[in-house]
């Protein structure tokens, strides 16, 4: 079919004419476009995935009447979603450049939080033919008035980076919109816009088709591009072993090891896991070699957007020599000079490490280059880890998120505030996704009487007004004041208030968190995107400051959530470890920590696959019980208030929990009753879901997911950075939330939600499950060391933690202040 | 739990007030009257209960302490007239006999007909008796003489013990400057207060107050 379009002849003159030739999957994914497919392309990065989708349409376009009339509103017939802001620009630029060497009239709009107000309403009057967008600012599209007309004309949406949005409520949002935009279409008769993704590799690469197109009527298909990137991965290993710390996550001991790895390269991509991390490495870099000054840049999501463009610019230009960058720069058209790419600290995951090296040798034939630069003694144990999982392709399988409550009160609300919904209408739209095929009628019902009448209980819910039904059987949103403060807060991610950072003669830095200035006095100093600042003032919402002169400062902590070990890596790394004692492996970084192995094994053991080593030490701070399962922090969390609830039935006693991806650690101020007699029975899988469930009940782990429901589905209002809470008088905490339905509404959908996440995502129950099996199996070996270990010190210092305790309040109370007192007396 | 100070007796009730034996006066701070009506009006859902919950223990207060009047240092009402105040107004009625006065905080903006309708006595910007001055706000205390007890802050306190263990509480505050009252409804939130040497803390913790 391809061979005999016109379209294709167009396209293969053009690329002929620029000497290139289109890879072989890529004529099989516009083959099967033509023949009205969907599907998911799987392609590295650098193989020109884009043109694998972006050319369909175009090709379609030459000799093919128009099935609706085009007016200025209907032009739109490429719907392009992409998870960054930062990428749309770049992926923009690439359909242009292409457009115009095709002369073809086609106008290409980028539309995110970054576009402004009079481009926007450009777009409103007429719509260019390819739209970029984020899920969000899809949402807000649909949020919008008279916003079904503008999709009569489409005909495909692309999801770029499936794999990213994918195991998120972004990817839910995803779901929810392309559901209504073909659900419009079907009910005005118009064939429905095919849907397309674009995805890495990923264990579960059919489910990720399944869950962007879940109609199981629909002709769909994954077009592989079966190219193999190579990639090399290297350890930069210290001088000798007691260089590296046997905790922290911020490894800048070793900067100076970094500095030949970027003399020999053209451009160095430095990776750290966290904002703060990049901003201290930053200032580390040019203390060890101030020579890179001006060729060193930072990147991460708090720098203002105009920075960062500015610093993508020289990337592509080949005017940096390295860039120290966050996730920020983990997706996305390639930045040819990089050459080279360093991770600094465990990535926790083999996909991500891989996707990291993938932004290295970006040309279909080159190869990647990637040095893992370990934090902490017992990271070069997960690189040796990492480099056989990745040496085995055993990547993470990418979990969808289903019923996500929170997410569909929004976007119901979102659709009451543009064109208005019908009830059942919507509802079969919904229960066609893959995140809400499971939804019961009551569930929805109960989300329609949240946003249309507060709650299920009439009366006590008097007055509530949020969504109401219209003369012409839609519901919609009236009040202009909800409506927009509904259209500020559309969006699935989560974050503390942020205020931007402004120079006091103009010009901005980018945005910190609140909580780290409300810290800070006029006349202190911080580091932001690079800069020694001095605060000057705090302003309506921006944060005034001037350059400092100052050597040092303190760089902000932006509260980014920790990544967990993925599974996988969990049990590369069990197996590692069994190794650790032989001398015969094939892994350096293996033998480099030998003698912490034998320090481990000497002070107390070094458990084997078939075994689960636990710790018991007691100090003045109290008595410590350690375990190690291997199987990443979350499973962890979980675990350890499971141990802590089944040892708290056995006495009254209170507990502070710790974890880490290796183990976790029960404290106590008494001693825990914890032996060979009762190890099995605490760690076994029998009544697991009740006991779960009440260890659950009685920790924090449930309300701290509420957060994140509570502004999702519009209980919490959050503001905007830079921009004032619309209303002081409705300034509340999701916590209060938590407390007051969990009081008095018990049967809270949101409430429940917060519960299953903790019980499905977290846990993972069948993983759980598995593990306490796998540890049935095996050796329990209880070890007394007289001091912390290589393996406990880690989990010590951690400051997260958790409390359970079984003990009455007033009695812990009255100890506690007891305790205090005497303390005072030695004072 | 019953203190002293300035040489008067002073009770604190677990249920978030303080009872002066001397003068026949209760006392609290931030009642927030009409605040879970106001979310519901905005359409963030807050069940009315929890408002009417408040104003039982209010009762049970009463009941208890049998006062002659009712101190309220501030932040009475969250916002304007809404059903949740209408609750309010005929709960009033029913305690008809009660003396109730209102120093405003800087949530009262209620019309003067509207406290007039509801039977508060209003004083701005503080309420003096004894040795007390009563203020929404203690650092806007002029009153120098005077020891001031306010409210506005919601103050909590975090209890620490032995092997990391923590616990946070509303609590009542009497510095060496002036004292704070907790938030009296439950629809509030707490702001952590730091204690100074000469400062005493009194957690409320459920059940009972403790001295910390």
């Amino acid at each position: 079919m391809l061979n005999t379009h016109p379209g294709y002849k167009k396209i293969k003159s053009w690329l002929r004419s620029a000497k290139r030739k289109p890879f072989p999957f890529q004529e099989e994914a516009w083959d099967k476009y033509l023949q009205g497919f969907n599907g998911l392309v799987n392609a590295p990065t650098g193989f020109g995935k884009t043109f694998s989708l972006f050319l369909a349409p175009l090709i379609e376009s030459f000799g093919n009447e128009q099935p609706v009339k085009p007016s200025s509103k209907n032009r739109l017939k490429l719907i392009w979603i992409t998870p960054l802001r930062a990428l749309a620009k770049d992926i923009g630029r690439a359909m242009i450049e292409s457009l115009l060497e095709l002369e073809m009239d086609w106008e290409v709009g980028i539309r995110n939080g970054d576009t402004t107000s009079s481009e926007k309403a450009r777009q409103k009057r007429s719509m260019p033919e390819i739209l970029i967008i984020t899920p969000e600012s899809m949402h807000l599209l649909l949020a919008q008035k008279g916003s079904s007309e503008i999709f009569e004309g489409l005909q495909c949406i692309v999801a770029d980076e499936w794999h990213e949005l994918l195991g998120s409520k972004r990817g839910v949002l995803v779901e929810l919109a392309i559901s209504r935009i073909n659900g419009m279409k079907r009910k005005a008769m118009l064939p429905e816009a095919r849907v397309w993704g674009i995805s890495a590799t990923i264990g579960n690469i059919e489910q990720a088709l399944e869950v962007l197109v879940p109609d199981v009527n629909k002709p769909k298909t994954i077009v592989r591009a079966e190219l193999e990137k190579k990639i090399e991965i290297h350890s930069i290993l210290p001088d000798n072993l007691e260089t590296l710390p046997w905790a922290g996550h911020l490894g800048l001991k070793m900067a100076e090891k970094l500095i030949p790895i970027i003399n020999k390269s053209r451009t160095t991509l430095i990776f750290t896991n966290t904002r703060g991390q990049a901003e201290m490495w930053y200032q580390r870099m040019l203390q060890v070699d101030p020579d890179l000054a001006g060729l060193l840049a930072i990147h991460h999501g708090s720098i203002d957007n105009e920075l960062r463009g500015w610093i993508e610019d020289a990337l592509h230009s080949g005017a940096l020599k390295a860039v120290i960058c966050t996730s920020s720069l983990d997706l996305g058209v390639d930045f040819k000079p990089v050459d080279t790419v360093v991770q600094v600290g465990s990535p926790k995951g083999v996909a991500r490490f891989l996707q990291r090296a993938g932004r290295s040798g970006h040309s279909p034939f080159e190869t990647s280059v990637i040095y893992f630069m370990p934090t902490h003694a017992l990271e070069l144990v997960e690189a040796a880890a990492i480099k056989e999982a990745a040496k085995n392709q055993d990547i993470e399988p990418r979990e969808p998120v289903i019923l996500a409550f929170d997410t569909l009160t929004q976007y119901l609300v979102t659709l009451a505030v543009g064109d208005g919904f019908i009830d059942r209408e919507t509802f079969e739209e919904v229960r066609s996704t893959h995140a809400f095929r499971d939804i019961l009628p009551e569930e929805w019902r109960w989300i329609m009487q949240f946003i249309t009448s507060g709650g299920e209980t009439l009366g006590a819910y008097d007055e509530f007004k949020k969504v109401i039904l219209d003369t012409d059987g839609r519901w919609k949103v009236t009040s202009r004041l909800t409506a927009m403060r509904h259209r500020l807060h559309i969006g699935t991610i989560v974050s503390d208030v942020m205020l931007k950072v402004k120079f006091i003669s103009g010009g901005y830095i980018g945005m910190v968190e609140e909580n780290f200035i409300a810290k800070l006095n006029a006349g202190d100093h911080f580091t932001l995107a690079g800069r020694i600042l001095e605060l000057v003032q705090v302003k309506d919402m921006t944060v005034l400051v001037r350059k400092s002169k100052k050597k040092k400062a303190i760089s902000p902590s932006w509260n980014g959530g920790r990544l967990p070990l993925s599974s996988n890596l969990g049990s590369v790394l069990r197996k590692k470890y069994n190794e650790a004692l032989d001398e015969n492996h094939p892994d350096p970084e293996l033998r480099f920590v030998y003698p912490l192995f034998l320090r481990q094994q000497r002070t107390s053991h070094v458990p084997k696959n078939d075994e689960l080593l636990v710790e018991m030490i007691s100090n003045k701070e109290g008595f410590h019980l350690f375990a190690y399962p291997f199987e990443g922090r979350l499973v962890h969390e979980v675990l350890a208030a499971l141990v802590a609830f089944r040892l708290s039935r056995l006495l009254p006693i209170s507990f502070s929990i710790a974890m880490n991806d290796y183990g976790f650690e029960l404290l106590s101020d008494q001693e825990i009753p914890f032996d060979e007699g009762i190890a099995y029975d605490v760690f076994s899988p029998k009544n697991l879901s009740e006991d779960i469930t009440q260890s659950i009940n009685s920790t924090e782990m449930a309300r701290r997911k509420f957060r994140d429901i509570a502004c999702i589905s519009g209980l919490v209002f959050q503001g905007y950075p830079g921009k004032h809470v619309a209303n002081k008088h409705l300034q509340s905490s999701a916590g209060l939330f938590f407390n007051v339905f969990s009081d008095y509404d018990k049967h809270n959908l949101l409430l429940r939600q917060a519960y299953d996440e903790v019980f499905y995502d977290q846990l993972e129950e069948p993983r759980l499950a598995a593990a306490l099996h796998r540890i049935q199996n095996s050796r329990i070996i209880i070890t007394e060391p007289q001091s912390f270990t290589p393996l406990s010190f880690p989990i010590k210092v951690d400051s997260l933690r958790e409390n359970m305790s079984s003990e009455e309040l007033e009695q812990r109370v009255t100890r506690m202040t007891a305790e205090a007192q005497k303390e005072d007396q030695w004072r | 739990m019953e203190i002293n100070c300035k040489g008067e007796r002073i009770i604190l009730d677990e249920e978030r007030a303080i009872f002066l034996p001397e003068h026949d006066l209760l006392v609290l701070s931030d009642l927030h009257l009409g605040k879970s009506a106001h979310f519901r009006r905005a359409g963030v859902p807050v069940p009315a209960t929890v408002g009417l919950n408040d104003l039982a223990r209010l009762s049970g207060l009463l009941a208890r302490h049998k006062p002659e009047a009712l101190l309220i240092t501030g932040d009475m009402f969250h916002h304007s007239l809404n059903s949740d105040i209408d609750h309010f107004s005929s709960w009033r009625r029913t305690y008809n006999e009660l003396r109730l006065i209102l120093v405003k905080g800087n949530h009262d903006l209620l019309t003067e007909a509207d406290y007039e309708a509801m039977n508060i006595e209003v004083h701005s910007p503080s309420f003096c008796l004894g040795p007390f001055c009563f203020i929404h706000d203690a650092p806007k205390c002029t009153e120098e003489e005077l020891y001031p007890i306010s409210g506005h802050i919601h103050p909590g306190i975090t209890l620490q013990g032995r092997a990391k263990q923590k616990l946070r509480f509303p609590c009542y505050y009497f510095g060496t400057d002036f004292a704070v009252l907790p938030a009296f409804s439950l629809f509030t939130g707490l702001s952590s207060i730091r204690q100074h040497t000469g400062d005493r803390a009194y957690a409320i913790t459920p059940g009972k107050v403790v001295a910390v």
